[in-house]
């Protein structure tokens, strides 16, 4: 039975309406707190992106070359051994359209960037792009202001945690629960430790390596192939235009991963690649995705991922492209 | 769209109403049917036709006269044009009277919660709901909020940790061996049960908060003992239409004749396949879903029961199991994006291909979340939901504590974001 309504207004409720709210007030304020408390603990992570933000805000007066990417990049790429003043702005799954859009939404505030460097591995040309509401777009508005989410952003696009729960209750739990986080950031958000992947498990021995398995993604898909490559041409006409240098990379692979690619993907992709370098004055190419001669098993991570020893290398090889360029 | 097809249904039916004359209630119901499919297979269908007949007679684009067209979907077209027509025949049949209420039989066609994906609401049902006095219900209001829970539940922990394994390995179904592709196909099935089944309960629970009842859409379909009782579960409002404005109409006129039943059952479920989309693969999951029905209705001739479901050939228990295989093998059309992918998929698992990656799909935690809702779902099963009047048996600390534990889950298991499969349709 309702009760008396309390005041004229819009907001009038009945006793069994003001209940009814005391009731889901006292239920919910514990989630929201402890929604506020997951929140903070996952921005007190010491993940990647939160490096690259604070070196943005700190450097960007001084950076010459932003590199973007995948993880290949991540992992391959250590700024801190760069010649230049760097900033890596790679992640696991970045595909094209978030580097596009990570480089349209800082670009401003490199008022010194000379170079970019982009990676257009073997996926890059026939992986569909991500969506408008890929999770990391909540990542790049925190951490680097930047809107990939092309609408209006509203306020919980900023929060971390909800941009995916899963993924983040991961890293909380192995870093404050299981502690298994051995990662050590150094203040470009490379990880300088990044050594506990599947080949040293195998104790870098290749026999046992011939046989590791390993997922790889062979599928073509000519129709994505046109989209992603006509998208790639429209970043390379931007980059031109802001009178950037381009040096575009492929990061080393090991042979086993190299061996199982599809030949025509693999292809293709450089096929674009040549056009591109013909087109394109203010491009070079460092494809060293095959590059058994500088690099060896221990350095890498796993099948097409650098360890930080290998990352060394590649950098120094990037270090001679920038000289080049001068 | 919305409002021009429902001023076309609102004064279409009134027109009915206003005229004795047969021949023109024909008019006005025909026309209104030809508006609504008309615009249906402009935006939904009409590049699908071009395609194929550009196809059929090997004509490049340019050749022929017709080009197709670069129209976005309106978002829950194929429900609301359903909702509106529906209708209109049911006044034409003088099922019920029509509203002379403008506002609302708008409010009724764009009926937020259940707008863009159902449930497929009769008139019958929910118009007169908008006349009627609504007031502060607490009781309706808590199960309202319940079966959002739930919902969110399937929606956030079941479908999207489900998506999160079924696209990787549909990305790349070249990649994998036998057991992992029929493994992503089985959690494709719950992936979309969880998908949009709890979308459904979420639209269901919104509508309580105002005072609104809206049908079950789904009634645990995994435990159906035949095609034909899958569907009586699965999507049970799309089936309800298509029975009630295309199966009964075409089996009336002679209801004894087992070939125009059998036609009438495949062009009905070939109908409610390409309702999913314009795709040859979702006519033929239709198609397929149509034989399956027909082989289970047709009796063997010695002892009069199901060919497909022969007691002496399987075992009680074994018969859901069966249904669920068909229905599996049905999901691989569904989830297929051509039938070029289907054909390759299907090739894999066929051939005993090995599954090396098939532990690392493997997900203890998810699998666990999914026995959870198949218990709950099952211990339940002749209610509308598993948290539903919990006050009746489980005192409120109790009660919260279970709410608490759905919300943690949800918080830490929920997978990757993934919209809505059923928004597409």
């Amino acid at each position: 039975m309702q009760g008396p309504k309390k005041t004229l207004s819009i907001f009038s409720f009945s006793e069994t309406q003001l209940r009814f709210l005391k009731y889901c007030a006292v239920f919910f304020i514990p989630v929201i707190i402890v929604y506020a408390v997951l929140e903070l603990l996952v921005l007190d992570l010491p993940i990647n992106y939160k490096f690259y933000g604070n070196h943005l805000n700190t450097h960007s007066k001084e950076i010459e070359v932003m590199a973007l990417g995948s993880s290949q990049v991540k992992c391959g790429f250590n700024p801190a051994l760069s010649n230049k003043s760097a900033i890596n702005f790679a992640s696991t799954s970045q595909h094209h359209n978030e580097d596009f859009n990570i480089l349209k939404g800082t670009i401003d505030r490199f008022p010194k960037l000379k170079t970019v460097v982009l990676e257009v591995s073997s996926n890059h040309l026939e992986l569909p792009h991500h969506a408008n509401d890929y999770w990391k777009n909540s990542i790049y508005l925190k951490y680097y202001n930047v809107n990939a989410f092309e609408r209006p952003t509203w306020a919980k696009d900023k929060l971390i945690f909800l941009s995916n729960t899963r993924f983040f209750s991961h890293k909380l739990m192995n870093f404050y629960f299981y502690k298994t986080d051995n990662s050590e950031l150094n203040e470009f958000g490379f990880d300088t430790n990044n050594y506990d992947g599947a080949f040293k498990k195998l104790n870098y021995d290749e026999n046992e390596i011939a046989n590791h398995k390993f997922k790889i993604i062979t599928r073509e898909d000519l129709s994505i192939f046109k989209k992603n490559t006509a998208y790639l041409f429209e970043m390379m006409d931007y980059l031109e235009k802001q009178n950037l240098n381009v040096i575009i990379i492929n990061v080393p692979i090991y042979k086993t991963y190299a061996h199982k690619r599809n030949p025509n993907i693999v292809h293709r992709r450089d096929s674009v690649l040549n056009v591109i370098k013909n087109k394109y004055s203010n491009v070079i190419l460092l494809n060293k995705e095959t590059d058994t001669v500088q690099f060896a098993v221990r350095d890498f991570l796993n099948e097409n991922h650098l360890n930080p020893d290998g990352a060394k290398k590649f950098t120094a090889l990037v270090n001679r492209k920038l000289d080049s360029l001068n | 769209m919305i409002v021009a097809s429902s001023l076309v249904d609102y004064f279409a039916a009134l027109a009915l109403k206003g005229t004795e004359n047969n021949n023109r209630q024909k008019i006005f119901l025909y026309g209104s049917i030809f508006w609504n499919l008309g615009v249906l297979f402009l935006f939904k269908y009409y590049n699908f036709f071009i395609d194929e007949f550009a196809l059929l007679f090997n004509m490049q684009e340019g050749e022929y006269a017709f080009s197709t067209l670069n129209l976005i979907l309106p978002v829950g077209l194929s429900f609301y044009t359903f909702q509106t027509m529906s209708y209109t025949i049911d006044v034409f049949k003088k099922r019920i009277e029509p509203t002379r209420n403008l506002l609302n039989f708008l409010c009724f066609v764009s009926f937020f919660p259940q707008l863009v994906a159902g449930p497929i609401e009769k008139a019958s049902n929910l118009l007169p709901q908008f006349s009627n006095k609504r007031s502060f219900d607490s009781a309706q209001v808590k199960e309202g909020l319940r079966q959002i829970l739930w919902g969110l539940f399937k929606k956030m922990v079941i479908a999207d940790n489900a998506a999160y394994i079924v696209n990787m390995v549909y990305a790349s179904p070249e990649d994998y061996g036998s057991l992992s592709l029929l493994y992503a196909s089985v959690l494709f099935f719950f992936q979309i049960y969880g998908d949009f089944s709890g979308y459904s309960d979420i639209a269901i629970g919104t509508a309580k908060l105002f005072g609104f009842r809206l049908s079950k859409n789904f009634n645990i379909p995994y435990l159906a003992k035949s095609v034909t009782a899958f569907w009586q579960r699965w999507h049970i409002t799309l089936t309800r239409w298509f029975t009630d404005y295309v199966y009964f109409p075409i089996i009336q006129k002679n209801l004894r004749s087992n070939i125009r039943r059998n036609i009438a059952v495949f062009l009905t479920m070939g109908l409610i396949g390409l309702w999913h989309g314009a795709d040859w693969t979702f006519v033929i999951f239709g198609g397929f879903q149509g034989l399956l029905i027909i082989v289970e209705r047709t009796p063997l001739s010695t002892n009069r029961k199901s060919s497909l479901y022969h007691k002496a050939l399987i075992p009680d228990f074994m018969v859901p199991v069966l249904s669920l295989i068909f229905i599996t093998l049905s999901c691989l059309l569904f989830r297929s994006q051509n039938i070029d992918e289907l054909w390759i998929i299907l090739k894999r698992i066929t051939s005993f291909i090995p599954s090396e990656s098939l532990a690392s799909l493997i997900d203890k935690r998810f699998l666990l979340c999914v026995v959870i809702m198949i218990t709950l779902e099952v211990l339940t099963r002749f209610k509308d939901f598993p948290l539903v009047q919990l006050d009746n048996y489980i005192n409120r600390p109790t009660r919260w504590l279970l709410y608490y534990f759905f919300i943690f889950i949800i918080f830490l298991y929920a997978g990757p974001k993934e919209d809505f499969i059923y928004f597409q349709f």
